[in-house]
């Protein structure tokens, strides 16, 4: 079946204004208007959050320069989603680095192109109040060093597969955190919830992380994981969820083992969950410090991010890399 | 008297409507999940020697000379209906080339996602999470996840390592028809394989507080002369506070793969 | 089952950087920034696998043999949220690439574009929006 396109054409105005979902409830206009939902129950009686969501956004994690209040107006939402679209739509110049990449519109990968709710807060991060991460402790830049030498140990970006980014090596990707921030594109999750069980599968890397909601007492310090131990509990409405026992291998912001994270779920709407999340690391930061994003209904499937087992293009630039060494010794060799 | 033929037909019929749901079960009849359909909730594992060889086998010598005994191959009598998988020739060739080959081309040795039905009898656990609309089944091993689509059914947009799967309940049993394939697991350790026409049908019923009766139907009509099953238990993990824990497992593999592409600090390249 | 593809958009051919810079080095240690490609062949397979899609194509050499290049694309899932599946395109259809060699020196490269035969591009075109709004 040969593919029959239709063409349609649209303005960049178009961008902004259609392109932002059109929810029920926006982060920062949470008055009176959602304190009218009803949350539907599960069959066994817990709040339902289940279904497909986004957490796409345009909103950083820290306050931009010279932007001093916590809020946009609707108006300065527009204008500056609009200028971040057309900077970031300029068609790429041959011959430079962004245009050696397939293009992500072409596969829909872009942001416009996907779920988001509107977010007129000017930064995920609501606490420090300034929107801004507070500043690391000593023990935090003794971490970081210590990093860096472990990184520096490794070579190159290209000397081995263990010296690249976490990406890059299909291990994970930060939408599945905890705390679960954007990840670039493919920003979706599935939630499913079972007697006493919530499962958030987050599309890459196919990355389930199961929440048990009663019965789990503290783990043992001795054992961690990448994405820590997470235990849940209903406060209401909101899912509660602890997580602890982080192996510190997948810092957030350059975090450490110590760090808690608190999240906190709450379906505000039909089609928006609030989505809040406290980091606390006495390793890192001397003051715990919080954000929230909303998550905006989508569809599925999530189909398998099976990301290692096609991850030809790690393969590929280790290869090439190999080769452009081979070629620059050998050039070397020859004779003037 | 009329009364008294009304009450022995009705107690009979009663009693003969309970025995027919326990006929399809045993002696066994779960409770409902939330959903009202048999609760299949919960941390389930197999225990055997299924993840080795699915045919049956003797115990045999490890492939790691350095692991001795602890990686060496249990015996078992085998899960496969009737004993024998019915290979084609040429299919029974590559499986025994696969065999001799495993070190190489066991694609679970590289931490790639394990397929069906071996994910559900790997030696790890699997947890199943059941709602109306979706039954997840989350394995251990390489975080592998399937989603189980109970409503809304599509085909298979495009191919996979754990297949898309359709289910529906069939009175007491869940049926679970998986498709789109890409062809590229095994079904075990000994080079037992398959195309990417696979077609499996599972059908899991609970037998017990404790234990599932867990039945597979392989059809790929390429390399099999005729569908063929296998047949095993799956028992819950009953400890306290049990999880599936991570095996994020690619990092533990890294070397083995790409070890070879690694920038020697002479320059010299393998 | 078959779908269909519902509308490819064309907007102002616009691309937006989503993801965090490393990915683009990544791809630009992988593919080479100094070679840039223009290729016509015939789609032989088009792989819906993560974390890139590959695309095989056929391509005829100056001296008439035929070679199966890969091409990389973009993850599938999310076409495949818009209807597209593994019958969307046909075997045989003509594709050109505008892109980038590997630097692995196989017949490999990276597709900055890939374009139909009437000169439309394939999938989607820009980041106009879909007709409905974005929450679905």
């Amino acid at each position: 079946m040969r593919l029959r396109p239709c063409i349609c054409f649209c303005w960049f105005a178009c961008v902004v204004l259609v392109g932002l979902a059109s929810p029920s409830w926006s982060a920062g206009q949470e008055t009176s208007s959602n304190q009218s939902y009803r949350v539907p129950r599960t069959p066994d009686g817990q709040p339902d959050l289940q279904g497909f969501w986004s957490n796409q956004t345009f909103t950083p994690l820290e306050r931009p320069e010279g932007v001093t209040s916590a809020f946009y107006t609707e108006e300065e939402l527009a204008a500056r989603e609009g200028r971040v679209a057309v900077r970031e739509s300029a068609q790429t110049e041959p011959g430079t680095i962004p245009d050696v990449h397939y293009d992500f519109t072409q596969f829909g990968l872009d942001r416009s192109q996907a779920a988001r709710a509107q977010n007129l807060r000017t930064a995920l991060i609501v606490d420090p109040p300034d929107g801004r991460l507070p500043p690391v402790n000593a023990s935090g830049r003794r971490q970081a060093e210590i990093r860096e030498a472990e990184q520096a140990l490794l070579g190159g970006r290209w000397d081995s597969a263990e010296a690249n980014q976490l990406d890059d090596r299909c291990i994970m990707m930060r939408g599945v955190g905890p705390p679960m921030l954007n990840s670039g594109y493919n920003a979706n999750y599935h939630i499913v919830q079972g007697p006493g069980q919530v499962m958030i599968l987050s599309e890459m890397i196919h990355d389930a992380r199961v929440i048990p909601l009663e019965g789990h007492s503290n783990p043992p310090d001795s054992f961690n994981q990448w994405i820590g131990l997470s235990r849940g509990r209903w406060d209401g409405e909101t899912l509660v969820v602890e997580t602890t026992n982080f192996n510190g291998k997948n810092p957030l912001q350059g975090s450490g083992q110590r760090m808690r994270v608190t999240e906190r779920f709450t379906r505000v709407a039909d089609d928006v969950i609030r989505y809040q999340f406290t980091v606390d690391d006495p390793g890192t930061w001397d003051q715990p410090w919080s954000a929230e994003m909303p998550m905006q209904k989508t569809r599925g499937p999530l189909f398998e991010f099976a990301c290692h087992e096609g991850n030809y293009g790690l393969y590929n630039t280790l290869v090439g890399a190999r080769l452009e060494e081979q070629q620059a010794a050998e050039a070397s060799l020859q004779p003037k | 008297m009329r009364t008294r033929v009304f009450l022995i037909n009705f107690v009979t019929a009663s009693v003969m409507a309970t025995a027919a749901a326990f006929a399809q079960t045993g002696d066994y009849l779960a409770p409902r999940a939330p959903d009202g359909n048999p609760d299949l909730n919960g941390i389930w594992q197999t225990i055997g020697s299924a993840h080795w060889d699915v045919e049956p086998h003797s115990a045999g010598p490890s492939v790691v000379r350095e692991l001795g005994a602890l990686s060496a191959v249990p015996g078992g009598l085998g899960v496969v209906g009737g004993g024998a998988i019915p290979y084609r020739p040429e299919a029974l060739a590559q499986r025994n080339e696969n065999r001799t080959n495993r070190l190489e081309r066991d694609p679970a040795i590289k931490c790639y996602l394990p397929g069906v039905p071996r994910g559900m009898y790997m030696p790890f656990p699997v947890q199943i999470i059941q709602s109306q609309e979706h039954i997840m089944i989350l394995h251990e091993f390489a975080g592998a996840v399937r989603t189980v689509y109970m409503e809304d059914q599509v085909d298979a947009p495009a191919d996979s390592w754990m297949g898309w799967s359709n289910g529906h309940w069939d009175g007491e049993t869940l049926v679970i028809d998986t498709t789109g394939f890409n062809g590229q697991t095994w079904f075990d350790r000994s080079g037992n394989f398959h195309s990417d026409q696979l077609h499996v049908v599972e059908r899991i019923t609970p037998r017990s507080p404790e234990t599932l009766s867990y039945e597979v139907t392989i059809e790929d009509p390429g390399i099999f002369t005729r569908p063929w099953t296998m047949s095993m238990p799956l028992y819950r993990r009953v400890d306290e506070n049990v999880r599936v824990l991570e095996f994020r497992c690619v990092e533990f593999v890294e070397d083995l793969i790409y070890g070879h592409l690694r920038k020697q600090p002479d320059g010299e390249n393998r | 089952m078959r779908t269909k593809i519902a509308c490819v958009f064309i907007g102002f051919g616009v691309l937006l950087m989503v993801t965090p810079v490393s990915t683009h080095h990544a791809f630009s240690a992988e593919f080479d920034i100094d070679k840039p490609l223009n290729l016509t062949g015939k789609l032989v397979k088009w792989e819906m696998i993560n974390p890139h899609s590959w695309f095989h194509i056929d391509i005829e050499g100056d001296d008439g043999t035929t070679v199966t290049w890969q091409i990389e694309g973009g993850s599938p899932n999310e076409l495949i949220r818009n209807g597209v599946t593994k019958n969307s395109l046909d075997i045989g259809i003509e594709l050109t690439i505008e892109g980038y060699y590997a630097k692995d020196g196989t017949p490999k490269g990276v597709g900055r574009n890939f374009l139909l035969a009437d000169g439309e591009r394939l999938f989607l075109g820009g980041s106009a929006p879909p007709a409905v709004p974005a929450a679905r």
